[in-house]
């Protein structure tokens, strides 16, 4: 890593913790940052803003659960899902629902990094490198 | 049947189990055998991930904002933006007596088209060395066959001992020679039923060289029906730089699992120079801070926790090494040799000057030496070989100065032809280790001036004729000198008997 990129990277993790409020990114925040940005111009504005755009993504993603399913999934289950991964994270979790087909029959929930799955395909796979 | 219900049963609770968490990251950049991913915020240093297609690679750089991996295996698929997931475990390699025989790449994959490779175990190939508690004076004698090293610069079990020189100076030869010399020595003592013996398998791990090369070892090792006690890891320059980095470490664990199982094992690395190549091209597309000749910081530590593996265990068995390095115009005082040699308890130097004298092995005795191998080193040979390495050290001296001038006294020149004699007697072809007790015999001979009335170049042959005489007509009297490890005055008397007889024959 260069020593721009270094410092570019550094300033955008500084911009992050302005963006965020009681655990989650938020947009009035953002739009201050990018205002302060604009008005500022740091050096190597662009890199800034690339590495600010990745960590706020990233960020983003860490509060906001993709949920993939094969069959019919309720509401019920959604909501669920998400006050459980609320409690267990301690911060709001938003929930959003995918068809996947793939998985044949179960759930997949992707939340940033993470990936719980209770699905027929994974334990096919499992089961499959067992024996 | 209710085994076979349990099983089935208890892979039904695996399946109903809960939802299986996995932690994923996504390829960010990939180049020469090594990605940075984007992710993977729970991956422990040296942990095994998965990549799309099957491939594995090993976490070594967990950094702020990204994790840096080696590959290992086909990384042609792969390309940006692929997922890539942890798998909480770190990488490790097939172990035991089921992979002897067999030829396996740096993952313990069966290489040699003979199929499948029943292991029951598997070893981290990362391991901390054990420590001082554990180990054991190195006390038992590794006999090379070679009797330059077997009587000048002995190795013991669980010794360390660098085979250094440049190219082309026979460094593989010795190594070849030293795992062919232990399967002959495996198969006499298997076939005594010993209860005591303890045979020693042996691990070859090929770093970086050519696919040629490894093959004709592996057929050296093959015609002389050594294959059967050996293990081939071979990494070779075709394969990644990952490969070739983790070879020797997988290496070293099949011999862990012959030392942590009550045998003895020697583990040849060829070479280690290569090895530290591989490791800096790494550390360099890693973007690892590079120091002297642009090797990383820790080039020292990657062969030092590889060396250090090798140990005599109380109680338990060894893992010899013999790492082997290759020298630029001779310069042992180059990063990496003198690395190695300062973590080695002592070398062999290989001479090319010696090698293209024709006196092979090209070993230095000045500047070879084995730090705890006398130890190990048997009675016999003592007896028969004690002085010989300050007689040839003296001997190269006094050749050296004698070139200025011819008036010499007679001391001088018996000892100057006396020198020449002991060179010219470890003289010894390649593939053709030669038994301990052979070995005595031929020095015995020496020691009593049974060559001395011969021209310097039939000393080689004289000894060979000896050695044919020994083993067609005086079995039972070298089976005694193997036994008793020692030269006393009813073996020096026979010994005497059959020289005289070998002497009246070989004269006419």
């Amino acid at each position: 890593m260069s020593v721009q990129s270094k410092a570019a990277e550094q300033f955008a993790r500084q911009l992050l913790k302005l963006s965020v409020v009681d655990g989650s990114v938020s947009p009035s925040q953002v739009a201050g940052v990018l205002e302060y940005v604009e008005a500022h111009k740091p050096a190597n504005a662009v890199m800034v803003l690339n590495a600010y755009k990745r960590l706020v993504s990233a960020e983003l993603s860490r509060s906001a659960a993709i949920i993939e399913h094969a069959g019919p999934i309720s509401d019920a289950i959604q909501k669920s899902i998400a006050a459980t991964l609320t409690a267990k994270f301690k911060r709001t979790i938003t929930t959003t629902v995918k068809s996947n087909p793939d998985l044949l029959a179960g759930i997949r929930v992707r939340l940033g990094d993470d990936i719980f799955e209770s699905s027929l395909s994974s334990q096919l796979t499992s089961l499959a490198e067992n024996v | 049947m209710s085994t076979v219900l349990e099983q089935i049963e208890q892979q039904i609770a695996k399946l109903s189990a809960k939802a299986v968490r996995k932690n994923t990251g996504t390829i960010r950049t990939l180049a020469d055998g090594v990605a940075k991913i984007d992710g993977l915020s729970d991956v422990m240093y040296n942990e095994m991930v998965q990549f799309p297609g099957g491939a594995i690679g090993i976490a070594l750089n967990l950094e702020e904002n990204e994790v840096g991996c080696v590959i290992l295996g086909d990384v042609s698929q792969l390309k940006e933006g692929d997922e890539v997931k942890t798998t909480g475990k770190l990488l490790s390699v097939p172990v035991g007596k089921a992979l002897l025989g067999r030829a396996v790449d740096a993952l313990g994959q069966p290489i040699d088209g003979k199929g499948p490779i029943d292991a029951k175990e598997t070893y981290p190939v990362e391991k901390i060395a054990p420590g001082i508690i554990e180990r054991k004076s190195v006390t038992q004698p590794l006999l090379t066959g070679i009797m330059a090293i077997d009587s000048m610069i002995p190795i013991g079990r669980g010794q360390r001992e660098l085979i250094i020189g440049d190219r082309g100076t026979g460094k593989t030869t010795i190594a070849v020679d030293t795992i062919i010399n232990q399967a002959k020595i495996n198969k006499v003592g298997l076939a005594s039923g010993d209860p005591k013996f303890r045979p020693v398998y042996s691990i070859y791990v090929a770093i970086g060289q050519k696919n040629s090369n490894i093959v004709r070892t592996i057929a050296a090792l093959e015609n002389a029906g050594a294959l059967e006690y050996t293990i081939i890891v071979a990494a070779p320059a075709a394969d990644n730089a990952a490969n070739q980095y983790i070879a020797p470490y997988s290496g070293a664990s099949m011999g862990e699992w012959f030392m942590e199982n009550n045998m003895d094992s020697l583990i040849v690395y060829d070479d280690l120079s290569k090895h530290a190549v591989a490791y800096r091209q790494i550390s360099l597309i890693l973007k690892r801070p590079s120091g002297r000749e642009a090797y990383p910081g820790d080039v020292f530590y990657l062969h030092s926790r590889l060396l250090e593996r090798s140990a005599r265990l109380d109680g338990k068995g060894s893992l010899t090494a013999l790492p082997i390095i290759e020298t630029l115009a001779g310069d042992v005082s180059a990063y990496i040799p003198t690395n190695v040699i300062s973590i080695t308890d002592g070398q062999i130097f290989l001479e090319t000057d010696l090698f293209n004298q024709g006196i092979r092995p090209a070993v230095s005795v000045g500047l070879s030496v084995s730090r705890v191998g006398s130890a190990a080193q048997l009675k016999a040979t003592k007896q028969v070989a004690g002085k010989l390495k300050g007689e040839l050290a003296q001997f190269r001296e006094l050749a050296a100065f004698s070139q200025f001038g011819s008036d010499l006294d007679a001391k001088t020149k018996s000892q100057l032809d006396r020198g020449a004699r002991v060179v010219e007697l470890f003289k010894q072809p390649a593939f053709d280790p030669i038994s301990i007790e052979l070995q005595v015999v031929t020095l015995w001979a020496m020691q009593k001036g049974y060559y001395e009335n011969l021209t310097i170049s039939k000393v080689m042959s004289a000894a060979a004729s000896l050695r044919t005489f020994m083993t067609t007509r005086h079995d039972t009297l070298l089976t005694k000198i193997r036994t008793k490890a020692a030269v006393d005055a009813e073996i020096e008397a026979e010994l005497k008997t059959a020289c005289d007889s070998w002497q009246s024959t070989f004269s006419a």
